[in-house]
Formats: C-alpha cells, structure tokens, sequence
C-alpha cells in the first residue's frame, strides 16, 4: 500500500486498535523511517489528543489528589498538619500564657514565625518523605531510657545519604549550632552538616550524597561556622 | 444562530483545556528535575481532565481514581523519557490515561497481555514530539468538537468505540451487528472529516 492508502489507518493505529493487513503496512512504513507516514502519525496523535480533551469534566473527589502526590512522595498535606497543629499548639499555649501573665507580642511573632517557617519548610518535607518511602531507607533510634535526653532517628539511605529528625534538644548557647557526623569504621569523624533547631527544641537535618551502609551518626555542638572535628562531648549518636 | 449562540460556555471550557496546555514545556523540565512542588502542578493542570476521561471510559468512580493514580504515576516514572523542549506533555498525558482506562476495560473482558504490551510502545514518550505549535489549542479544540458533532450517528458511534472502549473495526461490525466494509466506510470517513477540520485550519 502507499503511504496514501494509509492516510486513514494512523489514528486507529496510534489507539492500538488496527489489525491486519493495514497494521502490518503501517508497521512496515514506520520501520523504515518513512516521513510522509512519520507525519501522518504524528498528526494522527494530536488528533487524539484533541479529541480524548473532550470528555464532559467531572471534578475528581479532593481526596484524589492528596493520593496521587503521596504516591509519589509530594503530598506534605500529613507533614504540613503535624506541622500546622504544631504551631497551633504553639499559639494555643501562648494565648494560655497570656491569661496567666499577660501574653507579650513576642510570643505572638513567635507563633508566627513557626507558621512561617511551616510553610519555608516544605521542601525540605517533601525531600524527607521521598526519603522515608524509598525501601533501602533503614532506621535507628536514639535518645530512649534516658532521663531528659534528646530523642529521635537516623534514617540513613546509602544511595540517598541520611535524615535526621530530633526532638528535646537542649537549647543552643549563642554564637553555637549543631553538628553532624559521620563516623567510618576505624575512622576519624567526617562533618556532616550543620543544623539549628526549632522553638521546641526539634529539628530535622538531611545529607545529601552516598554514605557507607556501616557508620556511626553522631551530633556535637559547635562554634556558629562548624568544626572541621568535633570540639564537644557527644550529645547523641547512633550506630548502622 | 444557534451555533453562535452555543459556544460562550463550551468556549470557556475549551479555553481551559488550551490554558492547561501552556508551559509545559517547562513544568516538564521541573517533573524531571523532582522538582518539589512539580507533581502538584501537573495534577493542577491535568487531574481534572484526566479523571473525567477515565471516568467517563471506566464509569466506575472507585476504578477510575485507581487509575488516574496509575497515570500519574507512569507519567512520573517515564518522564525521563520526555523531551521538553520539543515534546507535547498535554497530549501524552492524556495518551496515557487513555490507555490505562482502556488496559482496565480489556482486562475485565479477560482480553489482554500482547495489546497491553503494544498500548505501551505506542504511548512511549517519545513520540510525543514535534507537533506542531499549539497542538491542543482552543481554535483546534473548537473545531474538531465542531467536525464531531456534524458526524453521522453512526460515525459518532465507531469514532466512540475506538476511542474511549478501544475496539477494533471487527470488534465494532460484531457489536453494531454490521458488516465489517461499512463500519470501516464509517470510521475512515469520521476520522478524515476530523482531521481535515485540523489540516483545513492550520492552511487558513
Ligand atoms: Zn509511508
């Protein structure tokens, strides 16, 4: 057949639905790179295009959506209500402080701040989240049975790096932040990112890059610019 | 006359469907980066369209959520492929709906396997690429609608069955209980009179 005779077979055939002879054909023309049926194909593929765009609209249930960004790690709607009841409770507190000792407008910037960050932190969330689905993501805890200690997880990915999260950190002394490091087997610390934390002593902390599947993680403060070795006790670790 | 009078508010919903299509190019770039944020566009701008194909292929609301996760997904994961300079996402997007909606129909007829296979060569991102400007543009989405509804009730038929239930030409002759060499007159006639509606615009 010439590529003529096919003028009406490519948007059947770009549906999946040509049998026979003419599928053959087609399949023929196509296999030999020949242009006029290239362009006929392609044409043939925004004719249906146009035409499956036609469909009467239906608005898909809310929930929906929330499913499909969490089926691919960039649904934050879990994250940001942890995040928003935070801060509400946060806000709730201070208006409770308030009616005990009068609440100041500096606890309300704070409650607003938290907020605000919320929202500066969403990325951050969503690379968390992407990290947390992936199956070679192993966990370790730390900080449990101890008395006042700061608690949490390493979750470290070798291909990915690893996610902190910690909570109850002590408050840091001005002019220092927090450390992090990895540890090799037999090795020296390596530095790992430095990190603050949030108003309730919480903060998350994510390193990009491989890592040996068998480190020690552990966290230091240190001098506000970061220590190329750690200058401080431990204040937690954790071994993979 | 009543065809002017018709169009305000199917123009309103054609040009969202050409507005979704704007941009893409980069939204594209974005996706392939995991750009935070990226899939949440895409929803924005296509679930809608997406899940009213689906639902109107599957008419089953709890299937059709089922797979426009799997759309979204399989856009996701194959987006790599995809040439955003030159691609048309729009058009693949809704490709690939189409053909989960139609994956799910074969198989509750038991039909399947080899056509799914093919389903996916045909969807590969790849050939969604070089169309021409505006491939999903309001003027071309009013027109096609227009050419389609001048179509015969049996043209209207046919062009149905292939594309929203994915039925062959044989597979239609059984269904309509119609010889086979007239319902393949219909199809080849609706689909030059759709097509022709695009090449004639795109001349004037
Ligand atoms: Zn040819």
């Amino acid at each position: 057949m010439t590529c003529e005779d096919l003028r009406d077979s490519y948007e059947l055939y770009a549906l999946g639905v040509l049998e026979g002879e003419e599928k053959r054909e087609v399949e023929a023309h196509l296999a030999r790179n020949c242009a006029a049926c290239e362009k006929y194909l392609k044409d043939a593929l925004g004719v249906n295009a146009l035409m499956l765009s036609q469909a009467q609209e239906v608005v898909p249930p809310s929930r929906l959506r929330r499913r499909v960004l969490s089926s691919v790690g960039q649904q934050r709607a879990g994250w940001e209500w942890v995040a928003a009841l935070a801060a509400a409770c946060s806000l709730i507190v201070a208006l409770w402080l308030g009616v005990e000792k009068r609440i100041t407008d500096r606890e309300l910037a704070n409650a607003r701040a938290t907020l605000q960050q919320t929202v500066g932190e969403r990325d951050r969330l969503e690379q968390a989240v992407t990290f947390l689905n992936q199956p070679e993501t192993r966990q370790v805890n730390f900080g449990q049975g101890q008395p006042a200690p700061p608690r949490g997880n390493f979750f470290l990915n070798p291909r990915m790096g690893v996610l902190l999260i910690a909570s109850n950190l002590p408050a840091l002394p001005a002019g220092k932040t927090y450390e992090m490091w990895v540890i090799p087997k037999g090795g020296a610390p390596q530095p790992a990112g430095l990190f603050q934390s949030g108003p309730q002593g919480t903060a998350m902390h994510i390193l990009t890059g491989a890592v040996d599947s068998n480190v020690t993680l552990a966290v230091t403060v240190e001098p506000e610019s970061g220590s190329p070795a750690p200058t401080s006790n431990v204040l937690f670790a954790a071994g993979f | 006359m009543l065809a002017r009078l018709i169009p305000v508010s199917l123009a309103l919903a054609l040009l969202q469907v050409s507005l979704r299509f704007k941009d893409d190019g980069d939204l594209a770039r974005r996706l392939k980066a995991r750009d935070g944020g990226a899939m949440r566009e895409l929803y924005d701008r296509y679930g809608r369209l997406v899940y009213s194909l689906i639902l109107r292929m599957v008419r089953n609301s709890a299937a059709a959520e089922d797979l426009v996760q799997e759309t979204f997904l399989r856009v996701w994961n194959r987006i790599q492929a995809f040439d955003q300079e030159r691609g048309a996402l729009g058009p693949w997007v809704v490709t690939v709906a189409r053909n989960r909606a139609i994956d799910y129909l074969r198989s509750a007829d038991g039909k399947m396997s080899a056509a799914a296979l093919e389903l996916d060569q045909l969807e590969h991102p790849g050939r969604f690429c070089d169309f021409e400007d505006r491939a999903l543009s309001l003027d071309r989405a009013r027109r096609i609608k227009a050419a389609f509804e001048k179509l015969t009730p049996h043209q209207k038929t046919v062009v149905e069955l292939a594309y929203y239930e994915g039925l062959s030409q044989t597979e239609m002759a059984e269904r309509m209980q119609q010889p086979l060499g007239t319902v393949k007159t219909w199809v080849r006639s609706a689909l030059k009179a759709l097509r022709e509606q695009l090449t004639e615009a795109a001349a004037v």
